[in-house]
């Protein structure tokens, strides 16, 4: 009989083993999925700073705030964590609004400089606003600390 | 240029292992990930003792005894199917093989019944830490019984075509060793999670 | 060259490189603003600088990917491509959307380009590699389906081989996994869950299909190794790379919300995830060792080695080193990421591009079989540079991620985040030079396509 190890049975397992894994993966993201709400702070989103936290976001995104920092530990390494930052802050929206408005607009000379946004007093509560609203997600006790 | 002795002991007597290579390769991947989860099972059992042993409690043995003689049986079978192609008889070997994966699938209705009764009372992988690990290592092992049954079912219409004889029927006693694997695996996982206390 | 529509691989080969020079150019500008802060603020932000170095990587590496394709499978399905005319069409298309992206972000602040590109009838922009302006996504997907489409006829009329039809099926995977850059909800953790349905099952998924799909064809090539043998392995190869992979998707998934069984469940797979590269690695310089012809194309031979040793350092090793979650617990975010992901990107997907323009590109410019002695000692040369400084680069991001994770994570006073960057600069500032060297290495990989072009090609002694 063959002893040889075929391409054959190298292409079913690799088939199998995909579709296999695959299948698998869908059945643990369903439960995910099902387990999301006790976790991810929808209820923020369902709230009534559910519109300005989702403003907040359309806000994050639109000035690439990612581009520098991490939220939740992903990201860009140049700036500090920032979805603890409400915590860090002492659970402040106003320490948060006050230092994205006290940024210079010519940075800090020699030292990594955030840009000056120029936001609106809507823009700033917003982004706040989704700051904590990403604070409050259980993340399983990430960061480690304050510092994130 | 030596002439080459074409030798036909191979061909005639059973090597060890039977069937392909690669299966074997596999099976060892294979056993080596239980293995993993087996250790993480015991060391995180180590660490909550009581919450184990309180929720194992909650477990129905009858049913996964039952699911225990149902795969014995099931790799019975499938032993009965080898031998039956090795005798050329391969109607014989469809026989034995629709009865191994029979025997699967009463495992699966078994095994749904169970999953069915934690669902219902909303016990689900985040419940606690047991039932995390016991959801995930029964789901994990349900779904190679699935997998089983597929290829013993690939290999059961191939030998309906007649395409295994005496002389050449790597492919059976291939999917043969994955069930058994798939057994064997079972005869581990049920007296660690649903026994040993 | 065999068929004259492989010809409009060069094209893409082209592209790709002058992109990969403009990514270290913007890599070197953001190496130095990691120690001099305020370099060129507020006209390229950090941020901008990053976006460009991020997307120029991810475009060539793409137009690269698609060169390949062009070259390797009319070779493979022998037969011409279906329409030249439609590649050349969608690599205009696509180095000029690539082009305007660029000079989108590096023109205007991010938010205007975000109101000039309509970001507000389908927001898609903001995230991390998904910088493109919705409009540029759009386009890429139109490109791609015009690639598939394009392989694909090609396939279907020729010879369908094993290293076709696995390329197709990792193409196809990218191509469809793209998609979920469309899908950005305003819950932050679904957001995450399936931005990484992109970014990990591209590169630790279907990419490697690619990857492992181009090193078999190289292989074959120079090696004269039975195809059999090398199409067996390489279905292996894949199937572990799908079968840790899939569930290793979890490894994202510890701290982002999503529930806490993936600690477990991704820990174990994707602990898991060096295997594909490990046996890579094996079967590259398996495959070397039993050769059965000398290959006057020395250097992509060293590319090809160099793939699979340095992709599974990168990607296997480094990866490894972070990816249990206790361990991951203190590193996750910090320079450990960032010395895993460039060693990993670079290891595996710069390094089998270059490996296939290698191999290609003197065929695609009129030689024979390889490029003369003068010019493969030069790519020899640039890939000796360029690896070893990617090397470099890794430990001295590894020693600042180290220092910052015990400064930052696990000491009992915990020091704030731009404190602990001012102590780890040192590090920065070797991680600088080495870019250097790196740089310095580009400079005669490209030189390498010019000189020596004059003089015979290299030839192997017959014995």
């Amino acid at each position: 009989m063959a002893q040889a190890f075929t391409k054959t049975m190298a292409r079913n397992i690799f088939y199998g083993g995909t579709a296999f894994f695959f299948l698998l993966f869908l059945a643990l993201t369903f439960d995910s999925m099902g387990q999301l709400p006790n976790r991810d702070n929808r209820a923020a989103l369902e709230g009534e700073f559910g519109p300005k936290i989702a403003m907040g976001k359309i806000l994050w995104e639109e000035n690439d705030c990612i581009g520098c920092h991490t939220l939740l530990g992903e990201g860009a390494y140049f700036a500090p964590e920032l979805g603890n930052v409400y915590t860090r802050f002492g659970n402040s929206t106003d320490a948060i609004k006050g230092f994205i408005q006290s940024r210079p607009a010519d940075g800090i000379p020699g030292r990594r400089s955030m840009p000056q946004f120029n936001f609106s007093a809507e823009e700033l509560d917003a982004l706040a606003e989704f700051l904590k609203y990403v604070s409050e997600i259980n993340t399983a006790g990430w960061p480690p600390n304050t510092q994130g | 240029m030596q002439e080459q002795v074409i030798d036909t002991s191979d061909v005639l007597h059973d090597r060890h292992p039977p069937g392909d290579l690669a299966i074997w390769i596999f099976i060892l991947a294979e056993l080596s990930v239980f293995a993993v989860f087996f250790a993480a099972y015991a060391f995180t059992r180590m660490n909550n003792v009581e919450l184990f042993n309180e929720f194992q409690q909650h477990l129905d043995r009858q049913s996964a005894l039952l699911n225990t003689l149902t795969l014995i049986t099931s790799s019975y079978f499938v032993v009965r199917a080898v031998a039956a192609i090795k005798e050329n008889n391969h109607k014989l070997c469809v026989n034995w093989l629709l009865a191994a994966i029979s025997m699967g699938f009463l495992f699966v209705v078994i095994k749904s019944a169970e999953y069915a009764h934690h669902f219902g009372e909303g016990i689900n992988l985040s419940t606690n830490t047991f039932y995390m690990f016991y959801l995930s290592l029964t789901f994990f092992h349900f779904m190679h019984v699935i997998m089983g049954m597929v290829i013993l079912g690939a290999v059961a219409i191939k030998a309906k075509n007649g395409g295994y004889s005496d002389i050449e029927h790597t492919g059976v006693e291939t999917g043969a060793s994955y069930w058994h694997m798939v057994d064997l695996v079972w005869l581990i996982l049920f007296p660690l999670v649903y026994v040993m206390r | 060259m065999t068929y004259k529509s492989q010809s409009v691989a060069k094209l893409y080969f082209i592209a790709a490189i002058a992109l990969f020079a403009a990514q270290i150019l913007f890599g070197l500008i953001l190496g130095l603003q990691y120690v001099m802060g305020d370099f060129l603020f507020p006209h390229i932000p950090f941020n901008a600088a990053r976006m460009v170095h991020t997307n120029a990587l991810i475009v060539w590496l793409l137009m690269a990917f698609m060169g390949a394709a062009y070259y390797l499978v009319p070779e493979e399905s022998e037969t011409e491509l279906f329409s030249p005319l439609l590649a050349i069409l969608m690599f205009w298309i696509f180095l000029v959307a690539a082009g305007l992206t660029v000079a989108g972000y590096l023109l205007v602040p991010y938010s205007t380009l975000a109101e000039l590109t309509g970001n507000d009838l389908l927001p898609t922009m903001g995230r991390e590699f998904l910088e493109q302006p919705t409009i540029t996504k759009l386009g890429i997907v139109v490109v791609a389906l015009a690639f598939l489409f394009n392989i694909g006829m090609t396939i279907l009329k020729g010879r369908k081989t094993v290293i076709n039809l696995v390329l197709l099926l990792g193409l196809t995977g990218l191509a469809v996994f793209f998609l979920f850059a469309f899908y950005n909800p305003t819950n932050v953790v679904l957001d995450k869950y399936f931005w990484w349905w992109v970014v990990h099952l591209w590169v630790e998924g279907v990419w490697e299909l690619i990857l492992g799909s181009i090193l078999a064809f190289v292989l074959i090539k120079v090696t004269g190794v039975d195809r059999e043998v090398i199409e067996k392995w390489l279905y292996i190869i894949i199937a572990m790379t799908l079968i840790t992979g899939i569930i290793g998707t979890g490894h994202h998934y510890f701290w982002i919300g999503t529930p806490e069984y993936w600690q477990w469940w991704g820990s174990i797979f994707s602990a898991m995830e060096p295997i594909p590269f490990f046996m890579m690695t094996v079967f590259a310089f398996n495959m070397v060792n039993k050769r059965r012809r000398e290959h006057p194309n020395r250097a992509a031979t060293l590319w090809a080695l160099g793939t699979a040793v340095m992709a599974f350092l990168g990607a296997g090793v480094w990866g490894f080193l972070h990816t249990l979650s206790p361990v991951n617990y203190y590193t996750h975010g910090s320079q450990i990421t960032a010395a895993h992901g460039h060693m990993a990107f670079y290891g595996a997907y710069v390094m089998i591009n270059l490996t296939i323009i290698s191999y290609a590109m003197p065929l695609l410019r009129g030689r024979n079989a390889a490029n003369s002695n003068k010019s493969q000692i030069w790519e020899m040369w640039s890939f000796w540079l360029m690896t070893i400084a990617m090397v470099f680069i890794t430990l001295f991001l590894t020693g600042a991620g180290i220092l910052q994770v015990y400064l930052q994570r696990v000491a009992e006073n915990p020091q704030p985040f731009m404190v602990v960057q001012d102590q780890i600069a040192l590090f920065y500032w070797l991680r600088e030079i080495a870019g250097l060297m790196f740089f310095g290495g580009l400079v005669v990989y490209i030189a390498s396509f010019f000189v020596g072009q004059d003089e015979p090609e290299a030839t192997v002694a017959q014995s």
